[in-house]
């Protein structure tokens, strides 16, 4: 089995070089970053830098952390899109093929995705007046064909770049071996998005922990999506039941009030009177 | 004519007429431009305030008419039209707030063709959708009752709706339900990033029940609102029994959040200020305004009314804000508040519905009993100015009132908002730049690699620090200290170095490649002035009294081009006059000449440009002299220099000794 296909970053290897940013940048005719009011730092995410070279803020062996989107199996930006401009394209099987990319001409600038992405990925264009959301999309493009196959020998630009080979693409279970394989030789090592949130399709390799890119939180394995479906699968029943208490409550309550009144009118009025009324 | 009204009617006008200036500059210009928002905090007021308070508090149309139609409280009968119109005109606010909020308004019925049924925020859009609908058709019978649409028609269509009340009834509470409990589902796929004291698993009940006791609480302030407004007569009695409801649906919300909580309620007593905004806000929403409604005193004051509802509308609201701002994880050391103009946006929005509301009031019968009895009237027209030929003034005592007033206070607050919008919104955003410092020189010496490899590399360092520094034998060379934004991430260059290896008196060409008049060897920081983008280095002013002000334009300006635009791309190229102003021969390889019209590279650019070719070059030449690494970033951007560098606080000056040790504290 070969899909999904993964990018593997070995944390440990990575020189902080960016030659994989220029890449990226190149790949995707990105502008040059420029200070803005929200980009906190000129190296950050942006809208012109889908990867960037971060390190942690507590880092005493000075790692080097390549940060882009980690193309969730099951990603929470794309359940949480309500057009399905995030998509998680498969192949003939059904299989997601790995990455999850961006369809402009649905988007409505929401911004939920953003909201949702547990590791806060995707990036907007502030300063344009037709704005996309902007993400890493695994050079989907230029690695898939239209029916979702990996054209042969194709790699992302990001890892075509890297000369230490710090961060490499192949079928994930692949990758998984090869990461195992370093583990046991080096086990400070430890693997990260194997299982978070439903596991990832990109890879880290680290002896320092990476919680600081997903918001100073260990994440758990439960795929995000369930917790919305959970609540989503409510909907249906939720509203026949409403309506039904409802019609229900109603139909009681008029009747009774319809009693009661015709008790209070009875003495007073003939059963003439009575009659028209319920004609009415 | 009611003082009060017209007063507040000017207020909301002028509003408006800040909502109309601020309009401009958010579809002119973007988001990035009229607001606060940020990668770090996509969603702002706009949604917080506008969208999800909104949303809740428009619930008084269904709780009030599944009160009166369902389970048959005929005494609230005539809460029911105001609480209706007060829904159908907020859920209007929530759409246009929606269109200023989103990056693509025009995509705003996406939804609709590009379904997406696993998302929560699509169910809340095709609710809203429909309960838009149905409000209207609820409403539609008060605006049919007018005599200007007393025609068989449009009685027959009033008929049809009053047929099918019910129906429309319960068709709004279930839309209701789903979409004010789904408000809070949009937020249960954010367990890592909502704070424990807000996020539950059952956070959609809690935006549900606390809809229904705002929406009670609404219903009451409107009330109390209009009687204020417009001199109706308040009904404390049945706005008691509405308090009474309320006062048990906010104990409910207050049990099921504190229910909800119950795991990290430590949070809450620890101390942090997210803890104490919890208690905070619950007390505000629910506990207080819960306690003091249960004593008959204050339900059946009005005072007391209207201090309960206001401490559960904002408190409700703060809910709101706390779930989508303050309490939603951001990354560290970002922070939001909204901008001016987000707030003109959403109070304009609110003006704007509060006048649609009172123009509705006046020209229908949406408080049918206070219309009992009265004549229909004519409204007043506007009154012809009377011209007075002596002041040359077309003045009447009541120029100033009604419509005119309303206009003048609209117009005249557009205009001082025009006056007050930022640059950015004639200009679109910018950059703030980052200006380049020039580079600071050092005494320092080279040391030999030990491998041979002839380059060397370098070493800086003072002889007082390090009286045994490799090399201290050597007579120091003065160091360059590249570091153009200052951010301590310097390179140590050596530049007589590199002029004698380049080729001694002849080689300045060869970096310098263009000189200011006079000059020989411009520093790069003076045309490449900021560190990231491109900057204009052409000095008009300069140019224009050179060329004698404006007679010389032509030179420049060419004649052949005076059709066009006299601008940078028609001008002639600098070289043409400033011969010498380019060198010959230098590593950089230039743009052509006619391309070369003062627009110098950003600084780092410029600096990698220059420095990594020629190194890269040098290392496939002979990579035995200078070693394989020559070309690598870490060969000149060396960490531990700049960590030194930063320890001394190296001071700016010129001359060998310009550094000096900061005393330890």
């Amino acid at each position: 089995m070969t899909t999904p296909y993964a990018i593997l970053t070995d944390t440990t290897l990575c020189i902080g070089c960016e030659e994989c940013v220029k890449a990226c940048k190149n790949e995707n005719d990105l502008t040059k970053d420029v200070p803005r009011r929200w980009k906190r730092h000129i190296d950050d995410l942006s809208s012109t830098r889908y990867t960037t070279i971060v390190r942690c803020p507590e880092d005493q062996k000075d790692h080097f952390v390549r940060q882009q989107c980690r193309h969730c199996l099951d990603p929470a930006c794309v359940s949480a899109c309500l057009v399905g401009a995030l998509q998680q394209p498969e192949d003939s099987k059904g299989q997601p093929i790995g990455p999850v990319i961006y369809d402009k001409d649905r988007c409505m600038g929401c911004r939920y995705c953003m909201m949702a992405c547990p590791f806060g990925i995707p990036r907007y264009d502030w300063e344009k007046l037709v704005p996309e959301v902007r993400k890493c999309d695994m050079c989907y493009a230029r690695l898939f064909d239209d029916n979702g196959q990996l054209i042969e020998g194709m790699q992302p630009a990001c890892v075509e770049a890297c000369s230490k080979k710090a961060t490499i693409f192949g079928p994930r279970e692949e990758l998984l071996a090869k990461a195992r394989r370093r583990i046991e030789n080096d086990p400070d090592k430890k693997l990260y998005g194997e299982f978070e949130v439903g596991g990832t399709s990109v890879l880290y390799l680290s002896d320092i922990s990476l919680d600081f890119l997903s918001f100073d939180q260990e994440l758990q394995e439960e795929k995000l999506p369930d917790l919305t479906l959970a609540a989503l699968s409510k909907v249906p029943p939720l509203a026949a039941g409403v309506a039904g208490v409802m019609a229900g409550a109603w139909w009681i309550i008029g009747r009774r009030m319809k009693l009661a009144e015709e008790t209070r009118q009875e003495p007073s009025e003939s059963a003439q009177s009575s009659e028209k009324n319920k004609e009415k | 004519m009611n003082t009060r009204l017209a007063v507040v009617k000017t207020v909301l006008w002028a509003l408006v007429g800040v909502l109309a200036a601020v309009t401009v500059a958010r579809f002119l210009r973007g988001l990035g431009a009229s607001t606060a928002l940020s990668d770090a905090a996509p969603w702002g007021l706009w949604i917080a305030f506008d969208v999800m308070s909104g949303v809740a508090l428009a619930a008084g149309g269904f709780v009030l008419a599944a009160t009166v139609y369902i389970f048959g409280g005929q005494q609230y009968r005539h809460f029911v039209r105001p609480a209706i119109l007060t829904a159908l005109l907020g859920y209007i606010a929530v759409a246009v707030g929606l269109l200023y909020d989103l990056g693509l308004p025009w995509h705003i019925w996406h939804p609709i063709i590009y379904p997406q049924y696993h998302s929560v925020l699509f169910e809340v859009a095709m609710c809203v959708m429909l309960y838009l609908t149905v409000l209207s058709l609820e409403f539609a019978p008060v605006v049919l009752e007018h005599r200007w649409l007393d025609r068989p028609l449009f009685r027959a269509i009033h008929r049809l709706l009053h047929g099918a009340v019910i129906p429309l009834v319960i068709a709004g509470i279930v839309l209701s339900t789903l979409h004010q409990s789904s408000l809070g589902s949009l937020f249960l796929i954010t367990p890592y990033r909502l704070h424990p004291l807000w996020y539950s698993p059952s956070i959609w009940i809690l935006f549900l029940v606390s809809a229904v006791a705002l929406g009670l609480m609404m219903v009451t302030a409107e009330s109390l609102f209009s009687g204020w407004l417009f001199g109706h007569k308040i009904k404390v009695d049945q706005l008691a029994g509405l308090g009474r409801a309320a006062s048990v649906v906010l104990f409910v919300y207050a049990f099921l959040r504190l229910a909800a909580a119950r795991e990290h309620i430590d949070l809450a007593f620890n101390g942090s200020w997210l803890g104490l905004l919890f208690l905070v806000e619950l007390s505000v929403s629910a506990l207080i305004p819960a306690t003091l409604l249960l004593f008959r005193r204050v339900r059946t004051s009005i005072a007391g009314l209207a201090a309960c509802a206001g401490m559960t509308i904002l408190g409700m609201i703060g809910y709101r804000f706390n779930v989508c701002i303050v309490a939603f994880k951001r990354p560290e050391g970002t922070s939001y508040f909204p901008s001016w103009m987000e707030l003109a946006v959403s109070l304009g929005i609110v003006a704007g519905g509060t006048l649609v509301f009172i123009f509705f009031v006046e020209k229908l019968k949406v408080y049918p009993e206070e219309h009992a009895g009265e004549p229909d009237t004519p409204s007043g027209g506007i009154a012809k100015a009377d011209y007075h030929p002596g002041s040359m003034w077309s003045m009447s005592p009541d120029s100033l009132s009604g419509p005119r007033r309303y206009s003048l206070a609209a117009v005249l607050a557009a205009a001082v908002t025009a006056a007050f919008l930022a640059a950015d919104v004639f200009s679109g955003t910018h950059s703030p730049g980052t200006p380049v410092s020039a580079a600071r020189t050092l005494d320092g010496w080279i040391q030999d690699r030990g491998d041979g490899v002839g380059a060397g590399q370098v070493v800086w360092t003072r002889r007082k620090l390090s009286p045994a520094a490799p090399g201290h034998d050597a007579s120091p060379v003065v160091l360059l200290a590249i570091d153009g934004n200052r951010d301590g991430r310097l390179v140590l260059f050596p530049h007589d170095r590199h002029k004698v290896l380049l080729g001694e008196q002849d080689s300045c060409d060869k970096c310098h490649h263009q000189n200011m008049p006079f000059d020989k060897n411009t520093s790069c920081c003076e045309c490449h002035r900021d560190m990231y983008t491109l900057a204009d280095i052409f000095d008009h002013d300069f140019h224009i009294d050179k060329c004698r002000g404006n007679a010389g334009c032509i030179e420049c300006h060419e004649r052949e081009n005076q059709a066009k635009w006299k601008d940078r791309d028609t001008a002639r190229a600098c070289v043409e006059c400033h011969q010498d102003m380019t060198v010959e021969g230098s590593l950089i390889e230039p743009p052509p000449p006619e391309k070369r019209k003062g627009i110098a590279a950003g600084y780092m650019n410029a600096m990698h440009e220059l420095c990594v070719d020629c190194h890269r070059q040098k290392v496939t030449e002979s990579p035995q002299q200078y070693g394989s690494d020559f070309a690598e970033c870490a060969n000149c951007h060396r960490d531990a220099d700049a960590a030194l560098f930063h320890q001394m606080k190296c001071r700016a000056a010129s001359g060998g000794d310009t550094y000096s040790r900061e005393p330890k504290q």
